[in-house]
């Protein structure tokens, strides 16, 4: 195929510029699982379904650059995914917007506790050792499989201290790339990271791979957290970093697409302006390599993977998951200076960042009443308690409805805030409406427009009842 | 209960239905952006392993509402 070029993660924020016929923008990567939203059929208890937004999905397909699938929700370096069928809306999302390749993390964000299954909410390293990599090319060739597109890995950040007992990173990603005879999108953002973090030299992880099945490479802005640089897709480019990209690309005779990821949250920082800037930066870039066809080829056929996973693996995600998120393990895995690692209270604070953030998302009037009438550390102190009270959830929807019944649990023990019940209740039952087709009767004593309002303003409303009215919230 | 139906839009992945009673008045578009705003947000987070900054923009507006502007974290602390 030819190769497709420079590009951008489809954000909204961004959409303006996907429409402006900028010839510096010819790729478009969504991550499809920002446009899902997760439902419980059964209720409660039941598997998930995850149901894409067709509207948005329809007007994504209708712009005019190539498209790519990057998938964020299901990596594929552990040994569990969270429940329900995420492979056939996936695979419903290349089709429709006619996806060149797909990719997926080479990460794990599950952990198997005696309970069931729980989330981590992050990313987190897989064991990187042989048996690390059977396990991923069966996750591969499986989830590969099932793609109407030819399948790569990215290549992971990973905050932890190198260890004796693993292989090289380099030597990681190689053998799975050549194990599930698949593509690697070549994250140096990520890659950058680990170096400046104390892991392998980007150079050394390059010339460990087979740079013939590097399809996509990734860059993006970082940011320090103390000691730590994190892949933060917090804004511009650094400098080092495209020097980096120069040297790398002329080496990949596969290089397909150049892609620029940010978060939303940065993107009014840098700026429309500031992201046409790395665009055409990244054209210079793209002039570099040569070739006008490109091999990108599909996995060989889905491999049967026997048994269990082995016990080392299932300790490590144990035990990993269990640290960042808090929590002592139950049991140590043989590798118990993990627990010594600095990174590991690093996974916690962004962790801890992400959970307040999804909380604040979807029960935003919420949060600002909390933070109006209880001030910061107040509200700090009881996201922290929830946090060690429940495991994560990668979707706001689960996130949200987790903290709400914490909260709702513990009003009476609470300071006063005024008409929190009602406006944690509202915000609840819209979420337990997507969430599990609920249906809620809410009574007000005051015109929730006027409250809402106020709140929007970031002030306490005035305790003035007098207005009766009921609302209902029905669920199609 | 004699009840409205609130507008919709732009319409969630499922839609949801909100009924108000019908005898009082009522800001029928400022109660619709709410519901959006909430059932707008309910999806995945995208692919990073970095900071997720909307808690820290909510808590820094409410500290101080005459400065809602977005700014590079410095770092922050752990």
């Amino acid at each position: 195929m030819r190769p497709l070029g420079v590009g951008l993660i489809y954000l909204p924020e961004l959409d303006s510029l996907f429409r402006e016929g900028n010839p510096d923008l010819s790729v478009l990567e969504l991550e499809p699982e920002t446009f899902w939203e997760k439902h419980y059929p059964e209720g409660p208890g039941g598997a998930p379904a995850y149901l894409p937004n067709l509207e948005a999905m329809a007007r994504i397909a209708a712009l005019p650059q190539r498209k790519l699938v990057h998938s964020v929700g299901f990596p594929v370096g552990g040994t569990r995914c969270y429940g329900g069928d995420y492979a056939s809306p996936l695979a419903d999302s290349v089709r429709d917007l006619d996806a060149a390749w797909a990719s997926e993390h080479l990460s794990f964000n599950t952990v198997s506790n005696p309970d069931g299954l729980e989330q981590v909410g992050f990313l987190l390293p897989p064991r990187q050792t042989l048996a690390g990599v059977e396990l991923a090319v069966s996750n591969i060739r499986r989830l590969a499989g099932a793609m109407p597109a030819p399948f790569a890995f990215e290549t992971g950040v990973n905050y932890l201290k190198p260890r004796a007992d693993e292989l090289s990173d380099g030597a990681f990603f190689a053998g799975i790339a050549e194990g599930a005879d698949c593509g690697i999108l070549l994250d140096l953002h990520n890659l950058w990271a680990n170096e400046r973090n104390g892991r392998q030299p980007i150079e050394d992880v390059l010339d460990e791979l087979p740079l013939d099945r590097v399809w996509e490479v990734h860059l993006a802005g970082g940011m320090l957290l103390e000691d730590y640089y994190l892949d933060a897709h917090s804004g511009a480019i650094a400098p080092e970093l495209l020097d980096i990209a120069a040297r790398v690309i002329p080496r990949l005779p596969n290089l397909g697409a150049l892609i620029f990821e940010i978060l939303p949250g940065y993107v009014p920082a840098l700026g429309l302006a500031g992201v046409r800037r790395q665009l055409s930066r990244m054209s210079e870039l793209w002039r570099l390599r040569s070739g006008e066809r490109i091999v990108v080829p599909r996995s060989g056929a889905a491999a049967t993977h026997g048994g269990e996973p082995p016990e080392d693996i299932l300790q490590w995600e144990r035990t990993l998951g269990a640290l960042a998120v808090g929590r002592s393990p139950t049991e140590v895995h043989g590798t118990s200076d993990l627990a010594r690692d600095p990174a590991v209270a690093v996974l916690r604070t962004l962790i801890g960042e992400f959970r307040s953030s999804r909380i604040s998302r979807a029960l935003h009037f919420t949060t600002i009443l909390m933070l109006a009438s209880w001030g910061p550390a107040r509200v700090r102190a009881l996201l922290a308690e929830y946090e060690d009270h429940c495991y994560p959830d990668i979707f706001t929807s689960g996130e949200a409805d987790r903290f709400a019944t914490f909260l709702q649990a513990r009003l009476d023990d609470l300071p006063p805030a005024p008409y929190l019940r009602e406006v944690l209740g509202f915000e609840h039952a819209l979420v337990r409406a997507a969430l599990y087709g609920e249906r809620t009767r809410l009574q007000w004593d005051v015109d929730p427009t006027e409250l809402f309002e106020t709140l929007e303003q970031g002030r306490v409303p005035a305790a003035v009842g007098g207005r009766k009215l009921t609302m209902e919230i029905v669920p199609d | 209960m004699s009840t409205i139906k609130l507008p919709q839009d732009p319409i969630p992945v499922r839609r949801v239905n909100v009924y108000v009673t019908r005898d009082v008045a009522f800001d029928l578009k400022k109660m619709n952006e709410v519901t959006a705003k909430v059932l707008g947000r309910l999806g995945c987070d995208g692919c990073h392993s970095g900071r997720l900054i909307d808690y820290h923009i909510i808590e820094d507006f409410v500290v101080n509402p005459a400065t809602l502007k977005i700014e590079d974290l410095p770092g922050g602390h752990i």
